[in-house]
């Protein structure tokens, strides 16, 4: 029978089932992926944070306003690519830990003590959590930003790009960035990069979310640019009540109505 | 073929005019092979909350008695009925719990939700087979007929309708979607939720 | 090839399978009796891996058994039939699962109906009135969407199994020779000579 209690970490009950209907040569089915341009770049007081919000099944685009920039603490935040579960999972973990953590410790948590947990937990599962990041944030010793990839390996770089979509992004930093930048010209650029997934890569679109982290505090900017808002439908497409022949039909009342019919013989309460 | 496609059948969701409703096919075939017509593929969770579960009809059969026993265990401990965004992460947490060895289905959620100030408002959200929630403003697809629902869903889906009108548009968006997939169909059962009452038709549908 | 019907009708269910016992191209037996009897009221046949199939029977047999020993009461076609399909969903996810398909028929002597389920290898479990497994399955379906009457008489049901017996028979390559049938009803269980 199935326990009350059941341990942390993963269930791998299915896996031999699975495998023995594998047997049968039946490929295993697609999860969500967000095939994604994420983005990050330092700027002069601190990180910005860019994400593009499509999230695709294979060739269908199963959200098409997702988000990827996840919380990790109040001044650190995680842009996630690859499989979304895997993504929002992994950083939903470590965004408790770090709390855990700075509770514990009582100090504000740092940006490497969040790249830290996240590296040796993908580095752990040996590449099989596929969340590739991007984490960015501010801390007692600064603006850091890195990226995660999935087998957990990571960089520290001043302007970082992940996901189907970060040829395209990265290509619009290598022209475009510079040391020291402001505050608007580094979001500009975010925006700029993010955008140039969107457009030129076929995993990537939508509207653009970014997040700016500054040592005073952390702005987030959801859906700061909607270049491709669907516009108006032209013509109503609603059908007339009584087009859909049904067979049956069962109607629950969720109310539930009760009447109270005293018996005569005078023992109401008195109200007077 | 896919292991998803062994049983075939597909739900959709979709949010109305404080409602919402969630409607399902009835087949349940050996791959090509029709089997039954009466396979239940939405589950009542709670008065405002049902759950549709198309995939691999064995892990239907399975998650639908563990989500009940977890929602029970749940209402005692809690001492109240769980909520639709609450039940949204049971799902997804406990199919992220089975990553590296999945149950072969992809859940659709249609609820009403209660806000503190009193009101409802409706609610809907589906996961991938790993347990990724995907909470959408309009609807929700998923099984082998997944991609077809997209396409009619778009077209004809419009914010706002009342719950007999949204009861027509998706009625119409589910059985067209049908005529073009192979693996669902043999009928439709449809549930229309409102704060007051839940009503399930079910339609008369092509039966090929 | 192996190959199961059951049908339901106005307060009965019949089960019938194929009698043969095969390995590879070859017939070990032709009495192999593949319908088993596991309370008064229900009945079970089964198909798939041959020592698989024996083996889980009796496992269901025994435990089926042993529930009415404990509680003095049999369960009830649907319990059962949900029992069942756990015990195959769970040996799916064990190192070596029964590949073994199942059709139960039973007789609720609580709400005096009959109850047909469909249940395969997977743990696949769906109420139907009418049910078959194998390759039998591709014709006797067909033929039961058209003359299947939840309301017939026993004597219409046989018809109608025999119309299905008679197609396979007809049409499938590899046919089975003998049928071993068996009906439950309010009355118990009896086995029927075609």
């Amino acid at each position: 029978m199935t326990s009350v209690f059941s341990p942390p970490g993963f269930n791998f009950s299915n896996q031999s089932r699975n495998d023995f209907i594998a047997e049968k040569g039946i490929p295993m089915p697609k999860a969500t992926s967000t095939g994604t341009t994420i983005v990050g770049c330092l700027f002069a007081d601190g990180i910005v944070l860019g994400a593009d919000t499509r999230a695709t099944e294979g060739d269908i685009v199963a959200d098409k306003n997702c988000e990827k920039i996840h919380y990790i603490t109040e001044s650190i935040r995680c842009c996630g690519a690859g499989t979304a579960a895997d993504t929002e999972f992994t950083t939903a973990l470590i965004s408790s830990n770090m709390e855990l953590h700075a509770l514990s410790t009582g100090r504000k948590p740092r940006v490497v003590t969040a790249m830290t947990m996240l590296k040796q937990m993908l580095f752990r599962h040996h590449g099989n959590i596929g969340a590739a990041l991007v984490l960015g944030g501010v801390d007692a010793t600064g603006p850091h930003l890195f990226t995660v990839a999935p087998h957990g390996s990571t960089d520290k770089l001043p302007y970082v790009t992940m996901g189907s979509g970060s040829l395209a992004a990265m290509a619009v930093f290598e022209s475009s960035w510079k040391p020291n930048m402001s505050r608007d010209d580094a979001l500009q650029l975010v925006k700029d990069a993010i955008s140039a997934g969107i457009f030129n890569d076929l995993g990537s679109g939508s509207n653009v979310d970014a997040c700016i982290i500054t040592a005073s505090h952390t702005e987030m900017l959801r859906n700061v640019e909607m270049p491709n808002q669907r516009v108006e439908k032209e013509r109503q497409y609603r059908f007339a009540r009584g087009t859909t022949a049904w067979k049956s039909e069962e109607i629950r009342k969720l109310v539930v109505s009760e009447e109270v019919i005293l018996l005569a013989g005078g023992d109401e309460m008195d109200t007077t | 073929m896919s292991i998803m496609d062994q049983n075939g059948g597909s739900v959709i969701a979709m949010v109305g005019k404080d409602c919402v409703a969630i409607a399902s096919d009835l087949r349940l075939g050996n791959e090509a092979l029709a089997v039954s017509s009466n396979f239940q593929k939405i589950f009542p969770i709670t008065d405002r909350i049902y759950l549709g579960l198309p995939g691999l009809a064995t892990d239907v059969t399975t998650l639908k008695e563990r989500f009940r026993f977890r929602v029970n265990m749940y209402t005692i401990k809690e001492e109240r009925e769980i909520e639709p965004e609450t039940f949204a992460h049971l799902v997804s947490s406990t199919l992220y719990e089975h990553r590296f060895g999945p149950y072969y289905v992809e859940p659709v959620m249609a609820g009403i939700s209660k806000t503190p100030s009193g009101g409802f408002k409706p609610f809907i959200a589906a996961t991938d087979l790993i347990g990724c929630l995907n909470y959408a403003k309009d609807f929700v697809v998923a099984g082998t007929a997944s991609s077809k629902l997209y396409g009619v869903a778009e077209g004809l889906w419009e914010p706002d309708l009342e719950p007999e009108d949204l009861f027509e548009t998706i009625s119409q968006t589910i059985m067209n979607a049908l005529d073009r997939d192979a693996y669902s169909g043999w009928g439709c059962i449809v549930h229309v939720l409102t704060k007051d009452k839940v009503i399930t038709r079910t339609l008369k549908a092509r039966m090929d | 090839m192996e190959t199961s019907f059951a049908i339901t009708g106005k307060g009965y269910v019949i089960v019938a399978a194929d009698t043969t016992a095969s390995r590879s191209i070859i017939k070990m037996k032709t009495d192999e009796d593949k319908v088993k009897t596991l309370s008064p009221h229900l009945l079970m046949a089964y198909s798939g891996e041959p020592g698989d199939t024996v083996h889980f029977a009796e496992y269901v047999e025994r435990n089926i058994r042993l529930y009415q020993i404990r509680n003095l009461y049999p369960l009830r076609p649907s319990a059962a039939a949900a029992w069942i399909r756990r015990a195959l969903a769970t040996s799916l996810r064990s190192r070596s699962p029964y590949s073994v398909n199942l059709l139960v028929g039973g007789y609720d002597t609580a709400s005096h109906d009959p109850h047909l389920y469909w249940i395969d290898f997977l743990g696949t479990m769906t109420e139907v009135p009418f049910a078959a497994h194998g390759y039998g399955a591709y014709f006797a379906l067909s033929l039961l969407d058209r003359y299947h009457d939840p309301e017939a008489s026993l004597e219409d049901g046989l018809i109608a199994l025999k119309r299905c017996i008679r197609q396979v028979e007809e049409r499938l390559v590899v046919t089975p020779g003998k049928y071993k049938v068996k009906v439950v009803s309010k009355d118990g269980i009896q086995e029927i000579d075609l």
